[in-house]
């Protein structure tokens, strides 16, 4: 399967928030920790793009600690697909 | 150490004209004809009615036994007992042992069933196989347990051992289709995993619930009380009864009161011919009479054991229990106990899964009957466990996974 769009990613990051009574933000630069969204939503999402792509992710990647917006989370699943 | 039961003589066993039914054969066990295993045989059986046969020669004359299904035993496993003495029997096909040798008079081979490995064989005689020895009501009972299984021997020794235990085997072929085949065949006891009764109630509750079901009994997985209870709903004037066995530790526990678990009271209790049961670090452990040769004594079990409420609830294998994430220990017991108490989930299996960041989440397979979203579920499991133990990932499933075990490996 194709990579996933930054739309598709975050549809997908909502529904991740939505499953806890959460909504995403419109804004990519919303803070993750204002809104709630942390290390194990994190890792649920990632699951959620791999069984949607059907392969694993490899986050062997610099980076991680720098993740702090909804942007932020977006951009580094995208760069995964490519990797 | 307990004291181990003596092997067994070679008398005409005393239910020796129980009827047993197995696919078109219908007679006594006097009546099944047998192979003329040789002195040390493996008989690696197809059906049922050949490990009968197997069973009954077995029984009624000198000699050293293993019944497996054919298909439990690979190529290497063979040459082993080979090796080891055994001429394998398949049907009509012989082949010797690598070196003869004597048979040591009595001695049943059990295969484990391999959940935690690779099968291993266990040392047991009939008479520790025996392990009920009250008198029983008449009764017809199912064995839908896979031939030479820990279980199946459960049923065919109360078979053999009482007048009035006759039984219905049923051929793996016809596993999807049990409930029919009791309902024609009259059978009024029934014993299966809790996965076995929840896949019948699934497909088949209307023909279930026509059975004249007097005794029903549950083992080889955790018996969870939401499995206890719909069988009381349905069987309100059946004892339930469920049992804790296992090819090493043999029959050791058994519950009749309806409820899961058993009283805490029955731990470290030294009561002769009962089992001592201990839980140490939290794992059960078992002293037995009924073990199998080589598993006197304290035996470890492996299988977890949680006091609550004044019960000893087994909930899972020790090893695969604990779920790591991210730090903090989610229980895989807790998890599928919290799923299965939803009234829509009838079937539910939790592991853990490697997942980025936090190293595992935790993850459950469920089979539902009735309409609840995803989002419900979670919900359901958020309100009543800490958050690192709510399932992260849940697919829903169209059938209730079963194995030749009739374990699903919860």
């Amino acid at each position: 399967m194709s990579a996933l769009s930054r739309d598709q990613l975050r549809t997908m990051m909502g529904d991740v928030l939505e499953a806890q009574g959460k909504t995403i933000p419109s804004s990519d630069d919303s803070p993750l920790d204002e809104i709630g969204f942390r290390s194990l939503d994190f890792s649920e999402l990632a699951l959620r793009v791999e069984d949607e792509l059907g392969s694993e992710l490899n986050f062997d990647a610099p980076g991680l600690r720098a993740i702090e917006t909804v942007g932020d989370v977006l951009e580094f699943l995208e760069q995964l697909q490519l990797a | 150490m307990r004291r181990h039961p003596e092997a067994v003589g070679t008398a005409l066993p005393p239910g020796s004209g129980n009827r047993i039914v197995i696919g078109g054969f219908r007679g006594t066990w006097a009546d099944v004809s047998t192979a003329s295993l040789p002195a040390v045989a493996a008989a690696l059986v197809e059906t049922h009615l050949a490990a009968a046969g197997a069973a009954w020669e077995h029984a009624t004359s000198p000699r050293e036994t293993l019944i497996a299904g054919a298909g439990r035993v690979s190529d290497d496993q063979a040459q082993e007992l080979r090796d080891d003495g055994f001429t394998l029997v398949r049907g009509e096909s012989i082949e010797p042992a690598s070196q003869q040798r004597e048979a040591v008079t009595g001695r049943l081979w059990l295969l484990t069933s391999g959940s935690t490995g690779r099968p291993k064989r266990v040392a047991h005689t009939l008479q520790s196989l025996t392990t009920v020895a009250a008198d029983q009501p008449p009764r017809r009972w199912l064995c839908p347990y896979s031939p030479g299984a820990y279980a199946w021997w459960q049923v065919v020794t109360l078979s053999l051992a009482h007048p009035g235990q006759d039984v219905v085997f049923v051929e793996a072929a016809q596993l999807d289709s049990w409930p029919q085949l009791a309902l024609a065949e009259g059978v009024t006891a029934a014993s299966g995993t809790p996965t076995f009764w929840r896949q019948a109630l699934w497909r088949s509750a209307e023909t279930v619930a026509k059975l004249p079901l007097e005794q029903i009994t549950l083992g080889g997985e955790p018996v969870d009380q939401a499995i206890l209870d719909r069988l009381t709903a349905l069987f309100p004037a059946a004892r339930i009864s469920w049992i804790y066995a296992s090819s090493e530790a043999g029959a050791s526990i058994a519950v009749h009161d309806g409820r899961a678990g058993f009283p805490v009271s029955w731990l470290d209790r030294d009561v002769p011919g009962r089992p001592l049961l201990t839980v140490v670090d939290d794992e059960l452990l078992i002293d037995s009479a009924w073990s199998a040769r080589g598993f006197e004594g304290p035996l470890r079990t492996g299988d977890r054991a949680e006091i609550i409420d004044g019960r000893v609830h087994i909930t899972g294998r020790v090893a695969s229990d604990e779920i790591n994430v991210g730090g903090s220990k989610a229980s895989a017991s807790a998890v599928r106990a919290v799923l299965l108490a939803h009234p829509a989930v009838v079937w539910a299996q939790v592991r853990g899964r490697r997942a980025p960041i936090v190293g595992n989440v935790v993850a459950a397979d469920v089979v539902l009957d009735g309409p609840v979203s995803q989002a419900e579920l979670t919900g359901w499991c958020s309100e009543r466990l800490p958050d690192y133990s709510v399932p992260r990932r849940l697919r829903l499933l169209n059938e209730i996974p079963i194995k030749e075990t009739l374990k699903s490996d919860v």
